[in-house]
C-alpha cells in the first residue's frame, strides 16, 4: 500500500510535469502580440516590441524557456505575473482569488452532496413512483440543456421573482452569492442523485438482501445498514475529485456572474500572454485533478477493506 | 378419457423433408433494434419532434420575413416585442430574432452532428486499439491521463486564441480532438471485457481473421454504448459550443450561435424575458429530445435485451 502510494505519487508528479511542459510549449504557440494591449500593439514601434519581449526573456530559443521554467519550479517559485497585475508572485494572486472560489465552491458541493444523495435515496424508496420520475426528468434536464441557459433560467427567475443582485458584488456578498452557489449546485446535486440511485439499485439486485428480507430485518434498517453503506464506497471514490474541482472555480458561472474567482483569471491569463501565472494556474490545476483521483482511490480501500490498490493497469 | 388422449396424441406420417428440418431462427440484429425501438412510443414521438423540428428550422428561415445575412442593426426596433412582422421579437440593435434563433439552432446541430459522427468514428478506432492490441494500452492510458488530467478548457483557450477565434471547422475539429476520450474509454473497457471471452478465443483458434472477431463477435455489444455517448455527447457538443461562444473564445460574432445569442441578450433578460425564452424552449427541445431518443435506442440496441 505504502509502496504504490509511493510509486502512484511519482508517476503522477511526473503527469504533471508533461502536463505543465505542453502546456508550455502551446503558449509559445500564441501569436506574441497577446503580450501587448491593443494600444502597444499600435503604438510601439517593431524595435520597441522586440525590446520589451527581450526583457521578459520571451525571445530566448524555447528549449532554455522550458529549462528556466523546470529549475524555477523545483526551487517552489511560479515566478511573477507580467500583465494581469504586473510584478506581483503568482503565488500571490492565486493565493487573493482561490479563497472567493473555494468558499462558492465548498458551499455548493455541501448543498449537492447532501441534496443530491437525499434524492437520491428518495428515488429509490419510491422506485418507480411519481418521485422517482421528478428526480429522473431533473436529472435529464440538467444534463440535456446546456448549463448557459439553465443559468439564464436561474437568473431570470432570481432576480424578477426574488429581486436578488444579478451581479456579484463585495458589498452585498451574501444575497448576490445565492444564485452563483445555486447555479453551481444543479448540476452536481443531479449527479449525486443519480449515481446515487444507480448504485443503490445494483445493490438491491444482489442475494444477501433477500437473506436480510428472510430473516426480517426491517426494510429502513436494510437500506441504511446494507444498500446505502455498501453504495457509497463507488460514490467515495468521485468525492475528492469533485470537491478539488469545485473549489477551482467553474468558469463559467464565475464569468456570468462577474466573481473575481480563479476561473475568470485563467483565461484572462492565457489571453494576455501572462505566462507565469497560465504555467502556475495549470501545474496548481493538474496536480489537483492528479491528487484529487488518487485521494478516490485511497479512501475506497478505507472504506472497503475487499478493494485493494495494487497498481494492476485500470483507467479508473 | 381415452377419446381425448385421442385428440391430443396422433401418429405422424413419416415425412423425409420434416426429418431433414434443422432448427433455424431468422434473427437479425437491426431487425431486432428496430422492432424493439417502435415498442417505445414515447421513443417514436420524441423521434418525430427532433426530426420535426429540425426540418422546421429550415422552414422557419425560409418563411421568415428576414434574412440572416441581410440583417441591419436599427436601434429604433430595439427590443421591439413579438408580433406580427417581428414573430420572436427584436434584439437589443433592433434585428429580427426569429432568423437569429433558427439560423443559431442549426449551426448548433451542424456543429453537434459532425463532432458527434467525428467523436464516434475516432473513440471506436482507438477504443478498439487500445482493448485489442495489448503493448497499446500503456502509451494510450498515459495519453488519456495527460489530456485528462487538465480542464479541458486551457487547452481549448490556448487553440481559441492560437487561431485567433476558432471558425466553424477548426472549432469541429478541435472539439473532436478533445472528445474522443470518453467514448474510446468506455469501447476500450468493453472491448478489454469480450475480447478473451471463450467464444472469441474459439474464433481465434479456428483462425478468423481480427477484423472480423471485431466487427462480428464485439461490435454489437459495443453499439448500446456508443449510442448512450453519442446521446450524451450530441447535448454536451451543444453546450460546449454556448459555453465557449460566451466566453468569447468559440465561434466569431459573424456565425450566430445560441452562446453569442445568449451573450448579446445576457443583460436584457431580465426586462425583455422573451429575448432568452424563445432560443432556451428552442435548444431545450432539442437536446432533451435527443438524450431521450439516444437513450431508449441504446435500450433497443442491446443485444441482451433481444428476446
Amino acid at each position: 500500500m505504502v509502496k504504490y502510494s509511493i510509486t502512484r505519487l511519482l508517476q503522477s508528479a511526473v503527469t504533471v510535469l508533461i502536463v505543465a511542459t505542453i502546456v508550455f510549449l502551446l503558449m509559445r504557440a500564441l501569436p506574441t502580440d497577446y503580450f501587448f494591449t491593443e494600444e502597444e500593439v499600435m503604438k510601439l514601434t517593431e524595435q520597441q516590441k522586440q525590446d520589451r519581449l527581450e526583457a521578459a526573456g520571451l525571445n530566448d530559443p524555447v528549449a532554455q524557456q522550458l529549462l528556466r521554467f523546470y529549475k524555477e519550479l523545483l526551487h517552489g517559485d511560479l515566478g511573477k505575473s507580467r500583465r494581469i497585475r504586473v510584478d506581483k508572485p503568482v503565488i500571490e494572486i492565486i493565493q487573493e482569488r482561490f479563497p472567493v472560489s473555494m468558499k462558492l465552491g465548498l458551499i455548493s458541493l455541501g448543498i449537492s452532496l447532501v441534496l443530491g444523495i437525499a434524492l437520491g435515496i428518495l428515488q429509490v424508496l419510491n422506485k418507480e413512483g411519481p418521485l422517482d420520475h421528478l428526480g429522473m426528468i431533473y436529472t435529464i434536464f440538467v444534463n440535456a440543456v446546456p448549463p448557459l441557459v439553465t443559468y439564464s433560467l436561474v437568473l431570470m427567475f432570481g432576480a424578477k421573482v426574488l429581486d436578488l443582485p444579478s451581479m456579484f458584488s463585495k458589498r452585498n456578498e451574501l444575497q448576490s452569492s445565492i444564485m452563483p452557489v445555486v447555479c453551481l449546485s444543479l448540476s452536481s446535486i443531479a449527479h449525486y442523485a443519480m449515481w446515487t440511485r444507480r448504485y443503490m439499485v445494483d445493490e438491491l439486485n444482489k442475494d444477501y438482501l433477500r437473506l436480510c428480507r428472510v430473516k426480517g430485518m426491517p426494510t429502513k434498517d436494510i437500506m441504511i445498514k446494507h444498500v446505502l453503506k455498501n453504495a457509497f464506497v463507488p460514490l467515495i471514490a468521485y468525492i475528492p475529485a469533485s470537491i478539488l474541482f469545485t473549489i477551482g472555480g467553474s468558469l463559467l458561472v464565475e464569468r456570468f456572474f462577474g466573481i473575481p474567482g480563479m476561473g475568470p483569471l485563467l483565461v484572462d491569463s492565457i489571453g494576455r500572454y501572462d505566462t507565469p501565472l497560465v504555467q502556475g494556474l495549470v501545474v496548481l490545476y493538474a496536480s489537483m485533478s492528479v491528487i484529487g483521483v488518487f485521494l478516490g482511490d485511497v479512501m475506497m480501500t478505507v472504506m472497503d477493506p475487499r478493494i485493494k490498490l495494487t497498481g494492476k493497469g485500470d483507467t479508473r | 378419457m381415452a377419446s381425448k388422449q385421442d385428440e391430443l396424441f396422433r401418429f405422424v406420417e413419416y415425412s423425409p423433408e420434416n426429418a431433414e428440418r434443422i432448427g433455424y431462427s431468422n434473427y437479425s440484429y437491426w431487425r431486432s433494434v428496430m422492432q424493439n425501438f417502435l415498442k417505445r412510443k414515447s421513443a417514436v414521438f420524441m423521434l418525430f419532434v427532433f426530426v420535426g423540428l429540425v426540418i422546421f428550422s429550415f422552414i422557419a428561415l425560409a418563411i421568415g420575413k428576414y434574412d440572416w445575412a441581410t440583417l441591419v442593426t436599427n436601434t429604433d426596433l430595439a427590443f421591439h416585442k413579438p408580433d406580427g412582422e417581428y414573430w420572436f421579437g427584436c434584439d437589443n440593435l433592433g434585428r429580427d430574432y426569429w432568423c437569429q434563433v433558427w439560423y443559431s439552432m442549426q449551426t448548433s446541430v451542424k456543429l453537434a452532428a459532425l463532432v458527434g459522427g467525428g467523436e464516434c468514428v475516432l473513440g471506436i478506432v482507438i477504443g478498439c486499439l487500445w482493448g485489442y492490441v495489448r503493448w497499446l494500452d500503456r502509451p494510450i492510458t498515459e495519453l488519456y491521463n495527460i489530456i485528462n488530467n487538465v480542464p479541458m478548457i486551457i487547452y481549448l483557450t490556448l487553440i481559441a486564441l492560437i487561431f485567433r477565434g476558432l471558425s466553424f471547422p477548426v472549432m469541429c475539429i478541435t472539439l473532436i480532438a478533445f472528445g474522443w476520450l470518453v467514448m474510446a474509454r468506455n469501447v476500450r473497457n468493453l472491448v478489454f471485457m469480450y475480447r478473451d471471452r471463450e467464444y472469441n478465443l474459439a474464433s481465434r483458434c479456428l483462425g478468423t481473421p481480427i477484423s472480423r472477431v471485431l466487427v462480428k463477435n464485439i461490435f454489437p455489444y459495443l453499439i448500446s454504448v456508443i449510442v448512450l455517448r453519442l446521446a450524451l455527447s450530441i447535448p454536451g457538443t451543444i453546450s460546449l459550443e454556448t459555453t465557449l461562444s460566451y466566453l468569447g473564445l468559440g465561434l466569431g460574432i459573424d456565425t450566430p450561435s445560441l452562446g453569442i445569442l445568449l451573450r448579446n441578450a445576457r443583460n436584457y433578460f431580465v426586462d425583455y424575458p422573451y429575448l432568452l425564452v424563445f432560443p432556451a424552449v428552442v435548444v431545450a427541445l432539442i437536446t432533451i429530445t435527443f438524450y431521450l431518443l439516444g437513450n431508449a435506442f441504446s435500450d433497443a440496441s442491446d443485444p441482451r435485451n433481444h428476446v
